[in-house]
């Protein structure tokens, strides 16, 4: 059968299961599911068509499917995974899995403090469920909140509260495999279990980690442990008006987030992406090429910020808060030029500046730092927690930017034992000459973080192969396992080919 | 803090707010869909303000818009604004939002 009409026929059987409606022909996938910030021409890796069900046994039922007719699907949560690929495919010739429609709340347990989702739900949605019914706690979630609460966290994202490494705060996944049976992770393996999102690990092997960032099977409810209402929260911001006082301040708050002091994210961002939230690069600007030291200079002093700019934030009892206050401040006094700037929130009051995450997707805003059709590539290696060591990575990664035209952009979001550098490319979709750049930098970027010791987090789904590769221990020991484990578990390939580098043995041959 | 069961099982099953409901009209869609990045002090329009101007980069105020451009718009994206499928926000929401931003102002 020519592939087209494999894909129609599909598509046919999709419609079937979930109605015309909820089918996505290839006219219309083309654009509806393309990476929106797509660093070369968003078809070329679009995908032929999308299905979106509404319940678990619809999902089952398209997997079967999809093996019967020898066609592969890209499961999304809400498909905004921007700079990572959005909503995109690794492979053109595949049908998405649009689990948005899937999008109940199906339990908050106040008590234990927990929330069992399904992949649709927004951290919007989330965020109003919970402050809606008064509900006492509260959300984590990264810069922006169009995405998915389950796809964030299946995908490693970070966010800024001490909830804030969300795939450490799930608890207990529902998945459906490559031949469409339906199992659960940890304790919801027994049938009637009251602890599935309270123990993370049920009894031998535990696989929640393996559905991360993984294509052996899709996801379809997760638990995810949810934060108390603090009493109380302190923030403690600062900027540093040297970007050589960055060793020092990391440095110095090492030893807070090693013994606890800090359990929050507190993340460093540099000055361009405190600029970039603010106005385009013109308003400094219009010469080609990165801005030059001086200028970048003359606009960090006019916008009043630092070249580092951070906020370590306190969760907590007020008068526990009130000591590691003490405790943060002095263990900065002396080592950087800046003070920090303190401010508090107390229960009760409005939730804004509380430190609680608000529904916003501001932080979008900064593709339009060129102007333009904005995109970006997004480029983070996990850097130790040193301040040397994360001097090295900046000075060589920022160099690597501005040797390729762009300016860099990028900050440190301290986990407790190491730091993610995630730092983003700038571009302007209409400009060839920048996506060529953009797309010869990220390659090298990749190795020269490599051949240092730094490995990425995740990656941008034009480059899982590339990243893959350079997790080359033992000739590549762990991608041979992976994909020993995606074949035993799904035969026929049919979950997310080439998600994360794991190639299946049918579509081997599709590795870059 | 224990709660009720019954208010447990209330919880339970509940939509997304974002899909709970269908909107009464064009203006409460675009709303509740459209306002996180282009109400007054949004982003987006934020971003429009750069490109237009006056009123005209706040979508509610703007003159001039067909309701044919909207969708287009939304389906496809523009500039920095990603597209929205049809997954997301269905023809007939769509087709109620393009229509009051076509609107008189």
């Amino acid at each position: 059968m020519a592939a087209s009409n494999k894909f129609d026929a599909a598509l046919d059987a999709f419609a079937r299961i979930v109605g015309p409606d909820n089918v996505t022909r290839a006219a219309e996938a083309r654009y509806e599911y393309a990476d929106a910030m797509a660093p070369r021409d968003p078809a070329s890796y679009a995908p032929r068509g999308a299905v979106a069900p509404a319940s678990v046994e619809e999902v089952q039922a398209i997997v079967r499917l999809a093996g019967e007719h020898g066609v592969p699907l890209w499961p999304i949560s809400r498909g905004k995974n921007f700079g990572y690929g959005g909503s995109a495919p690794r492979i053109p010739d595949i049908v998405t899995l649009d689990l948005i429609r899937m999008n109940r709340i199906l339990e908050v347990d106040v008590e234990h403090g927990y929330a069992l989702l399904e992949p649709g739900v927004g951290f919007d949605d989330l965020f109003e469920y919970l402050t809606a019914n008064k509900i006492p706690l509260w959300m984590s979630a990264p810069a922006h909140t169009w995405g998915s609460v389950v796809g964030n966290a299946l995908e490693r994202g970070v966010g800024y509260t001490p909830y804030g490494e969300h795939a450490s705060k799930i608890c207990g996944l529902e998945v459906v495999t490559g031949t469409g049976e339906l199992l659960r992770t940890g304790m919801g393996a027994l049938a009637g279990s009251k602890t599935w999102q309270g123990f993370p690990y049920g009894f031998g092997p535990a696989w929640d980690t393996a559905f991360m960032q993984s294509n052996f099977g899709i996801v379809t409810k997760m638990g995810l442990w949810l934060m108390p209402e603090p009493e109380n929260t302190v923030s403690l911001s600062m900027a540093l008006e040297k970007a050589e006082e960055l060793p020092a301040a990391i440095d110095a708050l090492r030893p807070l987030k090693l013994d606890g002091t800090v359990q929050a994210n507190p993340s460093f961002g540099n000055v361009i992406r405190t600029l970039a939230t603010r106005a385009t690069r013109a308003e400094y600007y219009q010469g080609a090429g990165p801005m030059p030291a001086d200028v970048l200079e003359k606009a960090r002093i006019k916008a009043g910020v630092g070249h580092w700019n951070f906020s370590v934030r306190l969760f907590g009892d007020r008068k526990i808060n009130a000591i590691n206050a003490d405790k943060v401040k002095a263990a900065f006094h002396g080592k950087v030029s800046a003070e920090f700037q303190q401010s508090e929130w107390n229960r009760g009051e409005p939730l804004r500046n509380s430190g609680s995450p608000m529904p916003s997707l501001g932080a979008l805003g900064v593709v339009d730092w060129l102007g333009g059709k904005g995109g970006h590539l997004t480029f983070s290696p996990v850097s130790p927690f040193s301040g040397a060591e994360a001097w090295k990575q900046y000075t060589l990664i920022r160099g690597m930017f501005e040797d390729a035209g762009f300016d860099y952009y990028g900050g440190f979001t301290a986990g407790q034992r190491y730091l993610n550098h995630i730092t983003m490319i700038l571009f302007d979709r209409s400009q060839p000459d920048m996506l060529e750049r953009a797309n010869k930098l990220f390659p090298r970027l990749i190795s020269t973080a490599a051949k240092n010791g730094w490995g990425e987090y995740r990656t941008h789904v034009l480059w899982y192969d590339e990243v893959a590769a350079s997790y080359d221990y033992n000739h590549g020991a762990m991608r041979r396992w992976n994909e020993a484990v995606k074949d035993a578990v799904d035969p026929k390939g049919v979950i997310a080919p080439g998600k994360m580098g794991i190639w299946p043995k049918a579509y081997r041959k599709d590795r870059a | 803090m224990k709660l009720a069961a019954g208010w447990l099982a209330l919880l339970a099953a509940i939509p997304g707010a974002a899909q709970a409901s269908s909107p009464s009209s064009g203006k409460e869609a675009f709303e509740g869909r459209c306002s996180a990045c282009h109400a007054e002090s949004g982003w987006a329009t934020r971003v429009l303000k750069r490109r237009l101007p006056g009123d005209q980069a706040v979508l509610a105020k703007r003159t001039g818009l067909t309701a044919a451009f909207v969708k287009v718009v939304v389906r496809h994206g523009t500039g920095s604004m990603p597209q929205i499928r049809k997954a997301e926000l269905d023809d007939a929401t769509l087709d109620a939002i393009a229509r009051y931003l076509e609107g008189p102002k």
